[in-house]
């Protein structure tokens, strides 16, 4: 496993399994675990995306500045 | 137009609107509902994106005077020759399914639409390729919305691909049980620990199915149920890179490697393609169902003929492996299905009516029994008349190879099994088929103990 999939393992598991707050009050829907689920992984792969395309902007900034005669 | 007696027996769920018959021919009518959803996907350019895709079923719109109150519009959308439902599918079919409905919602979301199903039985095999046949399965987009189909789509393909994948390729059946997909929930405990390395597995499964046991009984707060656009789109993506990413290799079954194995010579099978050929040119036939078709071979040249052909077969990998040819030479007439024909589709759903048994859905004009019988007969302890029976029911011509006794292949069945089998001769077998059929005509395949019929059953005479 590489270092990005460990990272990303950790990042999925813990806020799903511990963090995110929970609302008591009484619905029985087993869509509702679906839909908060949903709402918590789209953060967090819409957060990787977003650092992502940072960084690929930043690396081809400094590619530019470097490679420049 | 529409009415409730003539409503699909099926068609209930979705208050936009719901399919009707008329004269023989399909419509669907459009509810007021659904007035606004309708008129985005058709003027936002979405619907002939999709149907130029092939993607979504063509359809147009028809003007009626029978129009209801509460109807908005009245549509015929293209046939579909034949029905058929993912316990039925390979894995492959599966998974172009899959990617067919995650493709029609990143076009649908350029367009600010949504699908709020994703259900694989509003895939069909249309023309050779995977097809949405649910015009009604959009909706405009929310800002902040999630994908509320979701969850359905993890059931109805994420879950069956990942068990075929990495447990067993008879875990498809789970789909006859589950008519709503598999249970997430059952689809974690199913599969092996090493799956939780995926990490497409691991997020959309497995963590999904701890999520759901979770948040059972919460109500999600308005806070945390915003989903961004910027966030729903790399969802999607990672949803897609996920099934992409599941592969199956059909091997190491009983059939999938059949035609290695059979005592046919070059000269034998020759002769026997040319007879079905002739045969299929006597009858002209518009659909042909080819029951036990291995990975193909003789359905091939009905559906070259530009028959609609079935090419059932029990066996997952030959399906599979009938299947990839099929979508490799691009063959628009063939669709390759699983069925156990000792056990054949059962009529399913609420009251059994939503999903068609496959007797329901025929019958043929013509079926193919070739080197079968044996199998039914003797494997499955069928008496003949049984056999027949069916066999009337399911098509109006039949070409059906009778396997004697002394066949090798047939030697090797009784091999392990006591031979109680003393009504197995062929006049037996044309006393039990002419109580149902009539012999149009035999002939005996050169150098072999079989001999192939050409029938017609007398329901139709």
């Amino acid at each position: 496993m590489t270092i990005a999939k460990t990272l990303y393992v950790l990042l999925m598991a813990l806020p799903v399994l511990v963090i995110l707050p929970e609302n008591a009050s009484a619905y029985l829907d087993p869509g509702t675990g679906s839909y908060i689920f949903q709402v918590l992984l789209a953060a967090i792969i819409g957060g990787l995306f977003a650092i992502k395309t940072y960084w690929l902007k930043i690396r081809d900034f400094i590619n530019r500045v470097f490679k420049k005669p | 137009m529409g009415t409730t007696a003539n409503r699909l027996k099926g068609s209930f769920r979705d208050p936009s609107g719901f399919v009707f018959f008329q004269n023989g021919t399909l419509f669907r009518s459009v509810s007021r509902l659904y007035q606004k959803d309708y008129d985005h996907l058709v003027q936002s350019g979405l619907y002939n994106k999709l149907v130029e895709g092939e993607l979504l079923i063509p359809h147009r719109e028809v003007h009626s005077s029978e129009k209801k109150d509460d109807e908005y519009k009245i549509i015929q959308p293209e046939i579909v020759p034949f029905i058929s439902y993912p316990y039925e599918w390979c894995f492959s079919q599966l998974k172009d399914a899959a990617l067919t409905i995650l493709r029609i919602q990143k076009q649908a979301l350029d367009s600010d639409m949504t699908l709020k199903d994703a259900s694989a039985y509003n895939i069909q095999y249309f023309k050779g390729k995977p097809i949405l046949i649910d015009t009604l399965s959009f909706e405009t987009y929310k800002e902040n919305q999630p994908w509320i189909a979701y969850r359905q789509f993890c059931q109805h393909f994420l879950a069956p691909l990942a068990l075929i994948a990495r447990r067993d390729a008879r875990l498809s059946q789970l789909m006859r049980i589950y008519i709503d997909g598999i249970p997430l929930d059952l689809a974690s405990r199913l599969l092996p620990k090493t799956s939780w390395f995926n990490t497409g597995l691991l997020s959309h499964l497995h963590l999904h199915a701890k999520a759901q046991k979770r948040y059972e009984s919460k109500t999600p707060g308005v806070k945390t149920s915003k989903v961004t656009k910027q966030s729903l789109t790399p969802l999607i993506d990672h949803l897609e890179s996920a099934i992409a990413g599941i592969q199956w290799e059909p091997a190491g079954t009983e059939w999938a490697d059949y035609y290695e194995g059979t005592n046919y010579t070059q000269n034998t099978m020759n002769h026997k393609k040319r007879l079905v050929e002739a045969y299929l040119d006597e009858c002209k036939p518009e659909t042909v169902w080819d029951l036990g078709a291995n990975t193909g071979l003789f359905s091939r040249i009905a559906s070259s003929k530009g028959i609609q052909t079935i090419a059932f077969d029990v066996d997952p990998a030959a399906v599979e492996k009938n299947y990839r040819q099929m979508r490799e030479n691009k063959e628009t007439t063939m669709l390759p299905l699983c069925l156990d024909l000792t056990n054949p589709s059962p009529a399913l759903g609420w009251a059994n009516e939503e999903r068609l048994s496959v007797l329901n859905r025929g019958p043929a004009d013509m079926a193919f029994a070739l080197a079968l019988i044996h199998h039914l007969a003797i494997s499955n302890n069928l008496p003949l008349s049984h056999i027949a029976d069916f066999f009337s029911r399911l098509c109006r011509y039949l070409i059906i190879e009778f396997v004697e006794k002394d066949d090798s292949q047939v030697q090797r069945l009784l091999r392990t099994r006591k031979d109680i089998f003393n009504e197995y001769t062929q006049k037996d077998f044309e006393v039990a088929f002419q109580d149902r059929f009539s012999i149009i005509k035999s002939e005996k395949i050169s150098d072999m103990q079989r001999t192939l019929y050409l029938m017609k059953s007398l329901d139709t005479q």
